[in-house]
């Protein structure tokens, strides 16, 4: 008689279990949307402001830029590498931006060509390094980050070049509806990286290179030229931003790029992208840059003095792995269950 | 003699120990006030705080991690000792017993949450690193403790006999590190599971406990190293730390340190912190601009790894030179 209850039972389990492992799959992207949701729904209860066209512009102004430096992280982290220098490769493509409009008066699409030609360059001189050194990125990036910026400042003798023109500066007040331009980029860039990740041939290469590099480059793939061109993308990414912050603040300055360590790995690692390689959110990473701009916006709203900002926002990332870490925990017994 | 100086030359640090003197030697030609009583000491200023931030990084390092909060827990603890100092008015050896109390516990704090989330050491203390920063801002709301007693700067330029205190705590330092290492069940421990942490936790060693044990030696030198920063320069500055990252990774991967664990040299990192200090305060004294340091210092790191790489390689290619290792 027991028996026969335990054989109903142990289908039904696996069932359970099954179920529980594909809605836990799933509940990455669904669960940062949720808290979004539950957080802006909160923020703007208590603080009605949250909501105003202002705010809304200015929350969204931010989200663009911090967006694209979490995905100049991702498509390196897709490689299970990191890019220290995605800060110094902006700030060098801010102060390139500067010079190309201010000294050099050359018309605005120029200037931007020329810092993301200067971003990319620097990315490609960083994965050149990494492949033909075999040195760990870690440490050629944290490198080349003090070697970029105290070029900068060499060239730059730390000067700021505010004298933009105006119809550049422009570009920071641009609206669609109550939102800022600048989210059109961002969009623009997340949809680029979404085909580049899901449907492209570099993109699949880049996965399996970050996946196992042994078993990428036995299967064909040229994994060095794979692993230069994401810095080099990295780079690029790099540099939108740098002309996103440049066009904000209408001002080329040499301490732009220093506050970029955090937002780079916040956005990826909330959003579900593995430090280890392989695997890639883009949505998770635009939901994870959302996430941090709004946290942000609201405890500005909540007036908690802006130096405490910081350690709220290393609380969410502490919580964000740690709920993830759960969830992988989650599966992995799901998965005994069902064997 | 000739074995002496055979073991000297098999030495991974060797070279760089040639560059350190070379290095010493040139700015002791172009510039007179180089050799200076008073240049001295200034560079052993800067000696003591860079020592003991590399040795904190480089115990982590050991065990194949990364502590990225060494630079936030020394600044939170540098401004918590001031403030114990010019607020509570605490002797300054009780002050810094606390600060040193609290460094270890904020060690233990990341270890116990990498050994027991079994989260990237990486990520924990990048966010460890901005929750101690938000700590201390928001306790300082960005201004320093400006009234240190006049008794704690006595003490930081204090003489033993003809020697300055200040060149003990790098020598002290150095040696507990070594001793501990290299002479010790735990230092055993932890460059074993650092070189290969399955063979490791297969033969009874405990990672978690390992684990927690370097971060919390970690921690500890860390505080001291923001002691001591308040006590050279006088005020409790909010902002100690902040550019301790670079450093703190520059001296023990210059010094031979393998990053993914397992081997890491206290000589190598030590007379890095030299070399680092040197460049330092040669181009001040070369009056270039302060931009010149950080561009040569991500200069050395990236030739010195190449030099290293490239060294390896011919030790592979000629096995019998490789026997110099200890």
């Amino acid at each position: 008689m027991s028996s026969v209850v335990e054989k109903e039972a142990a289908p039904a389990r696996a069932l359970r279990a099954a179920r529980l492992l594909s809605m836990i799959q799933t509940a990455n992207t669904g669960g940062l949307l949720f808290v979004i949701l539950l957080l802006i729904a909160t923020i703007s209860a208590i603080a009605p402001s949250f909501l105003s066209p202002f705010n809304l512009f200015a929350l969204t102004r931010n989200l663009a830029s911090d967006a694209i430096i979490g995905f100049g992280m991702m498509v390196v982290l897709a490689l299970g590498q990191m890019n220290l220098a995605l800060g110094a490769i902006g700030v060098c493509a801010v102060m390139v931006t500067g010079y190309t409009l201010e000294q050099l008066g050359l018309p605005i699409p120029v200037a931007v060509l020329a810092a993301l030609a200067t971003g990319g360059l620097l990315g490609m001189l960083n994965g050149l390094l990494i492949v033909g050194t075999g040195i760990n990125a870690f440490v050629i990036t944290l490198a080349t980050a003090s070697l970029f910026t105290g070029l900068m400042l060499i060239v730059t003798k730390a000067t700021t070049f505010h004298n933009l023109p105006p119809e550049f500066s422009a570009l920071g007040y641009s609206r669609v509806g109550p939102i800022s331009g600048f989210l059109v980029v961002t969009l623009f860039v997340c949809g680029a990286l979404f085909l580049l990740f899901n449907f492209s041939v570099l993109g699949r290469q880049i996965l399996a290179t970050g996946a196992n590099i042994v078993a990428a480059g036995l299967s064909g793939v040229p994994v060095n030229r794979v692993i230069i061109v994401a810095h080099a993308l990295s780079g690029v990414l790099a540099g939108v931003a740098g002309v996103l912050v440049t066009a904000h603040l209408a001002a080329a300055l040499p301490s732009i790029g220093e506050d970029w360590l955090l937002p780079s790995f916040l956005a990826p690692l909330l959003g579900g992208t593995l430090l280890a390689g392989g695997y890639v959110s883009v949505s998770g990473a635009l939901l994870g840059a959302i996430l941090v701009s709004v946290l942000q916006n609201g405890l500005v709203l909540f007036n908690v003095n802006g130096f405490r900002i910081q350690f709220f926002l290393g609380l969410a990332l502490l919580a964000a792995v740690g709920l993830d870490r759960w969830r992988t925990v989650l599966v992995q017994r799901a998965e005994k269950r069902l064997t | 003699m000739t074995n002496l100086s055979k073991r000297l030359i098999s030495q991974d640090w060797f070279p760089l120990l040639l560059v350190t003197l070379v290095g010493a030697l040139l700015l002791a030609i172009i510039s007179n006030s180089f050799l200076s009583a008073y240049n001295l000491f200034v560079m052993l200023r800067i000696l003591s705080v860079t020592s003991l931030v590399a040795l904190s990084q480089m115990l982590v390092i050991a065990i194949g991690q990364m502590n990225l909060a060494v630079g936030a827990i020394g600044g939170l603890i540098a401004i918590l000792f001031g403030g114990m100092l010019e607020v509570y008015g605490l002797p300054i050896g009780l002050a810094a017993a606390v600060g040193l109390l609290l460094g270890l516990a904020a060690g233990v704090l990341s270890g116990a949450l990498v050994a027991y989330t079994r989260i990237s050491g990486f990520i924990i203390t990048l966010a460890l690193l901005f929750v101690f920063t938000g700590l201390n801002l928001g306790i300082t709301l960005s201004i320093p403790f400006y009234k240190m007693p006049q008794a704690l700067k006595d003490l930081y330029d204090s003489y033993l006999g003809p020697i300055p205190s200040i060149l003990f705590i790098p020598v002290l330092a150095a040696g507990a590190v070594s001793g501990l290492l290299y002479y010790t069940r735990p230092g055993r421990h932890m460059l074993a599971m650092g070189g290969n942490p399955a063979a490791a936790e297969l033969a009874g060693i405990s990672l978690s406990r390992t684990t927690i044990f370097t971060h919390t030696l970690s921690g500890g030198l860390a505080a001291l190293a923001g002691m001591v920063a308040v006590a050279r320069l006088g005020t409790a500055e909010p902002t100690i730390g902040a550019d301790w990252l670079l450093p703190s990774f520059a001296a023990p991967v210059i010094g031979g340190a393998v990053l993914e664990g397992g081997y890491v040299s206290v000589t190598g990192t030590m007379i890095a912190v030299v070399i680092i200090v040197l460049i330092t305060n040669g181009l001040l004294l070369a009056r270039t601009d302060p931009f010149y340091v950080q561009f040569f210092l991500g200069a050395l790191i990236l030739a010195t790894v190449l030099f290293n790489r490239w060294r390896s390689s011919v030790n592979v290619a000629s096995p019998e030179t490789t026997s110099g290792r200890p």
